[in-house]
């Protein structure tokens, strides 16, 4: 049987009109995680021989890449629970989630645009006195010029965030964070924590530093890391242009619950805050395989900061 | 069998068919209330997702408006005098604040007045300089508690607050067609309750007319019409979020507002609106 030109044209509208329906039921069929939620613990924290929870160990974030934007997200307070569901986790607010629009990968532009405002839509934010809320934005705008961790400068604390390797024995912990690429392009650094009951050296004998002077000590299960004698040189977050002077004094706390490791810094810098700033709690995994090492890092060489012409942030 | 005629007929039957399935569906999704505020979300840019070292993650999109600065000039309305208007706002919807600094000049010339009008949640207070009250001997400020509707409604009424707002009246919204157009129809919530909003897209899904309803006659200065109109993206850091580049407020038919928008920083700025200390105090 052959069909008229007409016919097949009939058959035709008719195959079209009813794809959509078949096409629109296969998008977003194979999304393998689609949340970004701080992870539930599992298993049973380790204690030393002194009683305290074992923190050592390689902590690997969330599981993806711990400068992708699911984290970064996390890190700025949005938890995406499910394909309709987003909590601010510092104010609860819900905020609106959609299914994508469509399957396609975005292009750079598309992505970094994106992204730039997705690590900035959290509630979270320090409340700095009024005389530098135009210069802490206009920092933040002007990141590609001023943010002082260009150049393979040191994050600083507590912008470093969790590290992501801890050793531990009865009197210091030695925190490593691996260089990184990316958002905070960074040099390795590392920090060795005394937690034998000293004191911190009073802040004017102290040249301020990247890390600061930092000494440990445990509030029942939780590692509290005090530290001061900073340089203003850093910046105490990610993102946002937040600076800070050199009497910036953070205070960390590490809670280990099975495998997961709870993080939060308050930072207290009365010359520029209005108020001290904590940050939403970072949740990381505990890599489990017991021969875990941390990789070298390449070398921090900056060649592409001399190529950016525009505000675009990346 | 069946014959050539019997064949065609089938055919064309299902092909009228499947065309009027899909007719249907397209009129279903014109007043699909989900899809509408969707699509007027998506013209303004604010359902956002990126991939950017996602590894195997893959993230739904959210609405990724929070904080925004806008500024513009043009004409404000008092009294039936026209002032020369430089306008400039910071707002976030999280938590849910505006500040409005203005200078107007009377057409007579005249020293300039200059206000600064601020709102947070449950509070409303003006400020004598940016942040003031906040910090001893730096400014001062001064509740305003009359005016907490009326500055609110200027953030929920802007194109961004009503998705947000449509979004947040869940079954309560409402979709229909007027003149061709399609409308939103939605009730406020919490300090704004009573008041109703309407909301006209054009055929880009744009944002393009507002209007408040209050419930309440005696709110009525709460009855507003805003127009938006030539929108683009207008920061300095490119985001892709749409902003309007001209806002026209009438009362009662008269005009209040007319603001050519010169500048509409979308990339969440660093933006903070903490209540002064006596403005709690006194609002108590």
């Amino acid at each position: 049987m052959r069909l008229s030109g007409y016919s097949r044209i009939i058959v035709a509208a008719a195959v079209l009109c009813l794809l959509p329906a078949a096409v629109f039921g296969q998008e977003f069929s194979q999304i393998p995680r689609t949340s970004n939620a701080p992870p539930k613990p599992s298993g049973t924290t380790p204690r030393t021989p002194d009683g305290h929870p074992d923190l050592t160990g390689v902590w690997n974030g969330l599981g993806d890449n711990l400068l992708g934007v699911p984290n970064q997200i996390a890190n700025n307070g949005l938890a995406i629970e499910s394909e309709t569901s987003t909590r601010d986790l510092h104010s609860g607010l819900l905020i609106a989630t959609f299914p994508r629009a469509t399957t396609r990968p975005l292009n750079n532009e598309q992505s970094e645009r994106a992204a730039s405002l997705l690590r900035r839509v959290g509630s979270n934010r320090p409340v700095y006195k009024p005389e530098y809320w135009e210069m802490v934005k206009n920092l933040d705008h002007n990141a590609n010029e001023e943010d002082p961790s260009n150049n393979c400068m040191p994050a600083g604390i507590p912008r470093a965030g969790i590290p992501s390797y801890i050793g531990q024995t009865p009197t210091y912990f030695i925190f490593i964070y691996p260089g990184q690429g990316g958002l905070i392009a960074t040099q390795t650094m590392y920090r060795m924590i005394p937690s034998d009951g000293r004191k911190h050296t009073p802040l004017q004998d102290l040249d301020g530093t990247y890390t600061g002077e930092s000494i440990a000590h445990w509030e029942g299960d939780t590692l509290v890391v005090d530290a001061w004698g900073f340089t203003s040189n850093t910046w105490f977050d990610q993102i946002g242009g937040y600076f800070h002077s050199e009497n910036m004094h953070v205070i960390e706390r590490f809670h280990r619950d099975g495998n997961t490791l709870t993080w939060t810094a308050t930072v207290e810098d009365p010359d520029v805050l209005l108020e001290p700033w904590t940050t939403t709690p970072r949740v990381a995994l505990l890599n489990p395989r017991p021969d875990a090492m941390l990789p070298e890092s390449l070398p921090c060489s900056e060649r592409d900061l001399g190529h950016i012409v525009t505000k675009e942030h990346h | 069998m069946p014959k050539k005629a019997t064949i065609l007929r089938t055919l064309m039957i299902t092909a009228v068919m499947a065309l009027a399935i899909q007719s249907a569906g397209a009129q279903n999704n014109t007043l699909d209330r989900a899809k509408v505020v969707r699509a007027a979300a998506d013209a303004l840019g604010m359902v956002r997702w990126s991939d950017i070292g996602a590894g195997a993650t893959r993230l739904a999109g959210v609405d990724v408006i929070n904080t925004m600065e806008f500024q513009g000039s043009g004409t404000s309305y008092s009294s039936g005098q026209a002032f020369k208007t430089e306008y400039h706002v910071a707002l976030g919807y999280n938590p849910a604040a505006m500040r409005v600094d203005m200078t107007r000049t009377g057409a007579g010339g005249g020293a300039p007045q200059h206000s600064i009008q601020t709102v947070r949640e449950t509070y409303a207070w003006n400020e004598s300089e940016t942040g003031g009250g906040l910090v001893p001997g730096k400014g001062t400020a001064t509740p305003a508690m009359t005016a907490l509707k009326d500055r609110l409604l200027q953030l929920w009424t802007l194109p961004y607050g009503v998705v947000k707002a449509a979004l947040a009246a869940g079954e309560k919204t409402t979709v229909s067609m007027e003149n061709g157009a399609t409308v939103i129809t939605f009730p406020l919530s919490g300090q704004l309750a009573g008041i109703t909003v309407k909301a006209t897209l054009d055929s880009k899904n744009f944002v393009t007319k507002v209007e408040t309803r209050p419930d309440n006659p005696a709110l009525a200065n709460l009855a507003m019409e805003t127009e938006y109109s030539d929108y683009a993206d207008r920061g300095e850091v490119p985001t892709d979020i749409k902003s309007p580049g001209r806002i026209v407020q009438k009362q009662g038919g008269r005009p209040m507002l007319d603001i050519q928008v010169k500048m509409w920083e979308a990339n969440n700025p660093y933006l903070v609106f903490p209540v002064p200390p006596n403005v709690k105090t006194a609002s108590r």
